[in-house]
């Protein structure tokens, strides 16, 4: 089972490569909040569905270094199979 | 001073050190790009900030859901940030009125139990150990001195708060049992004076 979040989230790295938390709320179109994207994001880094690390930060920035999300291979392994998963089920129960 | 930083030093009094490093740490540092990203423009850096701001209030909600974050707080910070949340969590669902009412009955409470430690007196016992699961008043024992008249007063007002509509319905069954407890005390002191129900029973001090 893959919580829709979660597919949304590995659909959005997969297919547009490594993102900053914020960058996936905006790339959502409002399915992602600010407040619980960083929740989401390490629970699927501690199933191992994705991999993170902190930006290199430029000289004299302020602030803390953000960090960058990228899937890793199980999460790709996971997204395939629950495509393919889907679209069995989806042409099993068509009338 | 950047945008963030007491929130970073509040942190590590409500999450655990995982939680702080994985999803608070990202969550200040979008909120300290983007008001570094709205340059001088003020609105835009108000706005940045309201939306950095409520970001982090929204983890101190979720936050005892994630339970992929292993070890927990120690128990006294569970405890504040538990307090918190059903402060804030009070204030927004049922307004600041209800929060105050709400902080109001504990302090009275925390007066009550104060003045039975001081004044311990006479509570009844229950005499079977079987009692009915119901909300009833008459059924509560309360002592018949000025602890229990402030109990019953309290109770009479937070009642009143609840439910205003039946306010006057209040007032007179509150003028009314006072005429009943005048008409009890009355006839008590004339059954003790005779001597032939309260035979040998002390007077019971009010204070």
């Amino acid at each position: 089972m893959l919580p829709t979040k979660e597919r949304l989230i590995l659909e959005l790295l997969v297919s547009e490569g490594p993102m900053f938390g914020l960058q996936l709320v905006e790339r959502s179109g409002g399915a992602l909040k600010r407040g619980t994207v960083y929740v989401t994001l390490g629970r699927m880094e501690s199933k191992g569905f994705v991999e993170s690390e902190q930006e290199t930060p430029d000289p004299g920035a302020i602030g803390l270094p953000r960090r960058i999300y990228r899937p890793t291979a199980l999460g790709e392994r996971m997204l395939r199979a629950w495509a393919t998963f889907t679209r069995e089920v989806a042409w099993e129960v068509k009338p | 001073m950047t945008p963030g930083t007491w929130l970073l030093k509040f942190a590590p009094l409500v999450f655990n050190e995982r939680f702080i490093e994985i999803v608070v740490r990202p969550t200040i540092a979008d909120l300290q790009s983007e008001v570094a990203a709205a340059g001088s423009n003020h609105v835009k850096r108000v706005r940045a900030r309201c939306r950095g701001y409520a970001a982090f209030w929204t983890l101190m909600l979720v936050a005892p859901f994630a339970s992929w974050s292993e070890e927990r707080a120690n128990v006294a910070s569970g405890l504040a940030a538990g307090s918190v949340i059903v402060t804030l969590l009070t204030v927004v669902a049922l307004g600041l009125w209800t929060a105050l009412v709400a902080a109001g009955a504990t302090l009275v409470a925390l007066l009550l139990h104060t003045w039975y430690e001081r004044h311990p007196s006479e509570i009844a016992v229950p005499p079977v150990a079987w009692r009915s699961p119901q909300i009833n008043f008459s059924s509560t024992d309360i002592a018949g001195n000025i602890g229990g008249l402030i109990f019953v007063v309290g109770s009479v007002l937070i009642v009143s708060l609840a439910l205003p509509s039946i306010f006057w319905f209040l007032l007179t069954g509150g003028i009314a049992a006072c005429f009943v407890a005048w008409g009890l005390a009355a006839w008590h002191t004339r059954a003790r004076k005779a001597d032939w129900t309260c035979a040998e029973r002390p007077p019971r001090l009010l204070l």
